[in-house]
């Protein structure tokens, strides 16, 4: 049998690592991803302070699948074929290659189970002016754009230190953007390296967010129990960014950025610009633009992929009110409608957002995407794995693992300042990802297990987990070992 | 909804004290292994369920 996964980012990379482990070798693993490189994404806010290069987030993934006995084809998916085409049954993908030498070259690869883990697209072009390349702000969504933000960074350090004062802006480029946390953690350590190189004073940094509060992460909100209550994790975040001197806007939907300048609208409906020296905007995500046909070339996208480009799988799609929103609306199995088709990680289809949906007075809607990055992206490539070489080796002809966001927890530590003495980290835990107001009525998740702390010791955690996740992504000796 | 000047918002703000825990070694060692401990239980909540295998009729 050939297991092909479209994809090596957290969740595919995982995903086809645990097939090889676990599949015997009559049976091919087969990667198609368009980077030779791999990254660990969550470091990338460290390459965009200065704090880490490109090459201590990315590693090439050619050795590590020829070591692992993965077939690796370096090329983008363009179009899958489930049902074949009218010349043989076998469902395939067509991709083109991104290898400089044989640029767009046509691949065909044939499969028997297919995993589509192909991440997001960057969206830059929802926002006219936004992104590093035709646009007027940076990002820190691949290591290239982390350092082309660090080099404007220090560029500004070297001005503020002749006594020039700038405004720094971080946050969400659109209305419906997602990884809030990462923008949080890039506000926080772009202040500390700012306060690192003593002109913290010379700088006004700006946190501009679609979240209606402070603190909501894409996810509704957290509730901690602290000093004798339960806290809202707005408050926690309030004083964070107090603490810091951080101003904000949230509620807020960017419209377009100028060189120097942004406007955005908030969910009060009013419009205003906001002045800017450097501005680290993230851009929105769809899913990566892939078509699909059926036997006799019919175009069938829209039956496998939403508008947005993401893969429909075994949610419940239908639109619904805020109030009525379950936990059971959300994928277990990640399985489409062809059995032999799983989607995971940023490539999968949620049925709506976790957070409540807002729109501005205007219309505009101004609203997180779920995050469904890190974490659960990797434990959805671990049960999609572990399903499949279940029904590989005839064990059930269903999927035999579950793992809905509303049934998983996730461990969070957002950086707040890399040093190993000065350094901090804010360590969250939360269970369920997904609110449940039936199991947890007061606030949608368990008091026991969702918990929040600021010290260095999340410092320590997160350059851990940054080591741990590079050596089990690396394959080395009994990485199987490290968990998700 | 304009821009939120951190220095004119009354939040709560740490005491010395907790300011001075969150950078004190030996306590913060502690807080290592109990975050640690406390991820621990979080990952083996959540690494999804076994579901009942269906065999082909």
């Amino acid at each position: 049998m050939k297991v092909l996964v479209l994809g090596a980012g957290i969740s595919g990379h995982t995903a086809a690592l645990l097939l090889r482990r676990k599949l015997s070798k009559a049976h091919e693993v087969i990667v198609i991803s368009p980077n030779a490189r791999w990254n660990w994404i969550p470091s990338n806010i460290w390459v965009g302070v200065g704090a880490m290069t490109p090459k201590d987030v990315t590693f090439e993934l050619a050795p590590i699948y020829q070591r692992a006995k993965i077939q690796f084809h370096q090329a983008k998916a363009m179009e899958i074929y489930p049902e074949g085409d009218k010349d043989s049954k076998s469902p395939f993908v067509m991709a083109e290659s991104t290898v400089s030498d044989n640029q767009g070259e046509k691949i065909r690869v044939e499969y028997d189970y297919l995993i589509n883990a192909t991440g997001p697209k960057l969206n830059f072009a929802a926002t006219p002016g936004l992104g590093p390349d035709q646009g007027n702000s940076v990002s820190v969504c691949t290591a290239e754009h982390a350092e082309e933000a660090s080099h404007q960074v220090n560029a500004l350090i070297e001005k503020m230190k002749a006594g020039e004062k700038k405004t720094f802006v971080v946050g969400t480029g659109h209305g419906l953007c997602t990884c809030e946390g990462a923008a949080f953690e890039y506000t926080f350590n772009l202040d500390f390296t700012l306060r690192h190189h003593g002109v913290r004073d010379k700088a006004k940094i700006v946190y501009l967010s679609n979240e209606a509060e402070l603190g909501d992460f894409g996810v509704g909100g957290l509730h901690f129990r602290m000093g004798g209550f339960v806290n809202p994790s707005r408050v926690f975040a309030e004083s964070f960014f107090v603490e810091r001197g951080v101003d904000w806007i949230i509620g807020a939907h960017v419209e377009k950025v100028e060189p120097g300048k942004i406007f955005y609208e908030t969910l009060d409906g009013a419009k205003d610009e906001l002045s800017f020296d450097f501005a680290m905007l993230l851009p929105p995500f769809t899913g990566v633009p892939m078509k699909a046909f059926d036997a006799s070339g019919g175009e069938i996208t829209e039956k496998l992929f939403t508008p947005s480009h993401f893969m429909k799988v075994d949610a419940d799609y239908q639109s619904k009110a805020y109030e009525d929103w379950a936990p059971d609306d959300w994928p277990k199995t990640y399985q489409s409608c062809y059995d032999n088709i799983f989607s995971i990680g940023i490539a999968f289809a949620p049925p709506h957002q976790i957070s409540q949906p807002r729109k501005s007075k205007n219309g505009t809607p101004i609203t997180p995407a779920p995050p469904r990055t890190g974490m659960p992206s990797a434990i959805m490539g671990r049960v999609v794995a572990s399903s499949i070489v279940d029904m590989i080796n005839g064990v059930s002809v269903k999927p035999t693992h579950a793992a809905s966001m509303a049934e998983l927890g996730a461990a969070c530590v957002a950086s707040a300042g890399a040093h190993p003495l000065n350094g901090s980290a804010v360590s969250m835990t939360m269970y369920p990802i997904v609110q449940d107001f039936t199991k947890y009525p007061e606030s949608g998740r368990s008091l026991d297990y969702t918990t929040g702390e600021v010290g260095l010791s999340g410092h320590w955690i997160k350059k851990l987990l940054h080591y741990a996740f590079i050596y089990k992504a690396k394959a080395l000796p009994f990485w199987w070992m490290i968990p998700e | 909804m304009s821009i939120q000047e951190a220095n004119k918002y009354h939040a709560p703000k740490p005491t010395p004290w907790t300011l001075f825990l969150r950078y004190f070694l030996p306590w913060q060692i502690f807080r290592f292994v109990i975050i640690n401990i406390r991820m621990t239980f979080m990952i083996l909540k959540s690494h999804g369920r076994k579901l009942k295998p269906v065999k082909k009729k």
